[in-house]
């Protein structure tokens, strides 16, 4: 949990659209700049992050190497079902992280 | 007496005054924001020492040891750093003469 | 445009040549709008090098209160008397000080309007008027929230508010603080004002805390300031940076409440340090761009936008300068020289500038961030090797030294603008 904040109601009311706002820190290296001693600084980013509600997918999004260190994201839904949103990050080297809110809707 | 003396010096600077920009080396005057150029006594006195008056060789001297770390600064030696030997050499004939 | 910079050039040499014809009569006039250290320094200076211009500095308030050591009052070391200065030096050096507010310009006629309805013509016109608060940046924080969640960024009666603020405050309280993003005026003043609130509630409130909430990931001589911290506040004061979640997006100033990204902080004394831009007269001068501020050639800080304007201080973006009174300082003379020269016919010379910044992290703990500049590629650039922050490692002997000389330095500077 250290390296993620995650921001979401924890409740909200039937057909309520709700935002949902979540920061990983990761350096998204661009595999263009070189380092200290010369050398390029290979390739290191987030390809792709996922959000899903109750394991149906609700939100994607593909990043590039443009995009800035610790990629903050903010999408909006709305709240159909009380259920568990799963937030998913992946990319090179094997990068992945996972992490889940639970949302009660009345 | 303190009227006469503020009018005086005010006077004083007018004339004075007409020594022109052009007659300073460039980043002469930066050293007054910290060396404060008047002579007239403050109190309590600055803590930053006055250059004022002093010789050129004097000021010129310590300014090539600030540059080569061979006096002890806090300031000076990040300062010292920024100028050619010749830009120093022209700021502290500068500095020699200013004495109002 | 370098076409129009030389017709513009023509034009001056002319109206110098015959000043009786072009401009009704005698001396050239300058107008130098701000009396604060851009301002003031580039009037008192301009009578120095060329003690025939007719100078005057438009300024609105009658005392000038310095924002440098403002964060000691802060912390009830200083009183803000010791911050004020007058006019009466100016004057005396011959300066015509007009106490009044300048509001609009008219850079095709060559005028300044003021707010007394007088016209005042210039051949050459100086704007400083530092900064104003981007009131619409922060839903929640507008003029009338700043009297319950000062900004303490203009010294006056905010600083003492804010001083009166944690006087009132239970021991225990916790006192948060909101830096923007930069630009903003004088980088390290925040963390400064950190390290003096909380030698303030060490000393007299020690179970409370400093809570300091950032729109970056670093700041201004970060690691002096860690040093600092864990020296003399182990504890007492939490950064957390923006990819911690210190990005502070509303706040509410009915409950004290200052709202991030992620989180929701309520405090006892809330200082909120808004977004900033250029002074309102640089937007109504034209020389301000889309950013907010005022893009300058580096030798005589004249707009790029405006000719015949010139921008110092804090609205100018000045290169690798940061907005720093010792910054204003070194432009208004370098500004001043270069006016003298291109008036008397001579061509100016490249300046060489030089910023001290002083910070106290306690009374008797200094340090420091020097910077030498000269225009290189149309810009203001370090000279390379010089400069820099004072050194990590460094005993408590030296620390109290640069204290004592920041003390040198403030009155140095003000006692040379307005003494
Ligand atoms: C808490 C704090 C601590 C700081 N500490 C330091 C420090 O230790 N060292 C350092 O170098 N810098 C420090 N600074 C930064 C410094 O205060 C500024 O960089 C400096 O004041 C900039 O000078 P200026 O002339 O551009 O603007 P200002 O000093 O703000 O002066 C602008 C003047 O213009 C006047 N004005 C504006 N518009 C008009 C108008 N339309 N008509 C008439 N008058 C007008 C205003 O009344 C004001 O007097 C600090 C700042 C803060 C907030
Ligand atoms: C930011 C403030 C500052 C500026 C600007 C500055 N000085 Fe200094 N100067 C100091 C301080 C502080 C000292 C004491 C030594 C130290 O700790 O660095 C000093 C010491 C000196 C000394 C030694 C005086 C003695 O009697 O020991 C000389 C010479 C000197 N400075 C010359 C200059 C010159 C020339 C300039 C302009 C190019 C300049 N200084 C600009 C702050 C400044």
């Amino acid at each position: 949990m250290a390296n993620v904040l995650i921001n979401a109601p924890k409740t909200a009311r039937r057909g309520e659209t709700i935002e949902l706002k979540a920061l990983i820190l990761h350096p998204m290296e661009t595999g263009f700049r070189p380092g200290a001693n010369g050398t390029i600084i290979p390739r290191n980013i987030i390809q792709d992050f996922t959000a899903s509600w109750n394991g149906v997918e609700i939100f994607r999004m593909r990043m590039s190497p443009a995009i800035a260190a610790n990629p903050y994201v903010s999408f909006c839904a709305v709240a159909s079902e009380s259920g568990v949103v799963r937030l998913r990050w992946s990319g090179d080297n094997g990068f992945a992280v996972e992490e889940s809110v639970t949302v009660t809707v009345t | 007496m303190r009227r006469r003396l503020a009018a005086a010096l005010a006077a004083s600077l007018l004339f004075a005054g007409t020594a022109r920009a052009a007659d300073a080396p460039p980043g002469a005057w930066s050293c007054t924001g910290c060396h404060a150029l008047s002579s007239a006594p403050s109190v309590p006195p600055n803590p930053i020492p006055a250059l004022t008056g002093r010789p050129a060789v004097e000021i010129a001297g310590i300014m090539r040891e600030f540059k080569s770390r061979g006096r002890p600064a806090t300031v000076m030696g990040r300062i010292a750093l920024g100028f050619s030997d010749a830009e120093i050499d022209a700021i502290a004939e500068w500095l020699a003469r200013q004495d109002h | 445009m370098s076409t129009r910079r030389r017709t513009f050039l023509g034009l001056t040499a002319a109206a110098l040549a015959a000043p009786a014809l072009v401009r009704a009569q005698g001396a050239a006039k300058v107008v130098v709008v701000g009396g604060g250290f851009g301002g003031a320094t580039c009037a008192r200076f301009l009578k120095r090098f060329a003690p025939a211009l007719a100078v005057t500095l438009v300024e609105r308030q009658k005392t000038y209160t310095a924002c440098p050591f403002s964060n000691e009052v802060i912390a009830g070391l200083r009183p803000l008397e010791r911050q004020q200065f007058g006019y009466d030096g100016l004057a005396r050096s011959g300066v015509t000080v007009a106490t009044t507010a300048a509001t609009a310009v008219d850079p095709a006629a060559r005028t300044v309007m003021l707010a007394d309805g007088t016209r005042l013509a210039y051949d050459r016109l100086v704007v400083a008027p530092g900064i104003d608060f981007d009131w619409t940046a922060l839903p929640g924080y507008d003029e009338k929230a700043a009297e319950r969640l000062p900004h303490a960024w203009k010294a006056g009666a905010q600083t003492l508010l804010l001083r009166r603020q944690l006087e009132a405050m239970r021991d225990g309280g916790l006192v948060v603080i909101a830096v923007p993003a930069p630009p903003y005026r004088c980088p390290p003043a925040p963390y400064e004002r950190a390290s003096q609130i909380a030698w303030y509630l060490k000393n007299s409130k020690p179970r409370s805390k400093v809570l300091v909430l950032d729109a970056k990931d670093s700041f201004s001589q970060q690691p002096l300031f860690r040093r600092a911290w864990s020296d003399l506040y182990p504890d007492l004061i939490e950064w957390v940076p923006l990819s911690q979640g210190g990005n502070v997006t509303s706040v509410d100033p009915a409950t004290l409440t200052l709202e991030t990204d992620f989180d929701s902080h309520k405090a006892d004394v809330a200082n909120v340090i808004p977004p900033q831009k250029a002074g309102a007269l640089a937007r109504l001068a034209g020389v301000a761009d889309r950013t907010g501020w005022c893009p300058v050639e580096p030798t005589a800080f004249e707009s790029t936008l405006q000719p015949g304007i010139h921008v110092l201080g804090d609205a100018a973006l000045a290169g690798a300068m940061p907005k720093a009174a010792s910054s204003a300082n070194a432009q208004g003379k370098a500004c001043a020289a270069a006016i003298a020269d291109r008036l008397a016919g001579r061509p100016p010379q490249a300046p060489r500038l030089v910023s001290g910044c002083y910070t106290l992290a306690a009374p008797d703990y200094g340090f420091s961030l020097v910077g030498v500049y000269r225009p290189d590629k149309g810009e203001l650039r370090e000279v390379p090797g010089a400069g820099g922050a004072s050194p990590l490692d460094s005993d408590p002997v030296l620390r109290a030294q640069e204290a004592r000389y920041a003390e040198g330095w403030f009155r140095a500077t003000t006692g040379e603008i307005f003494g």
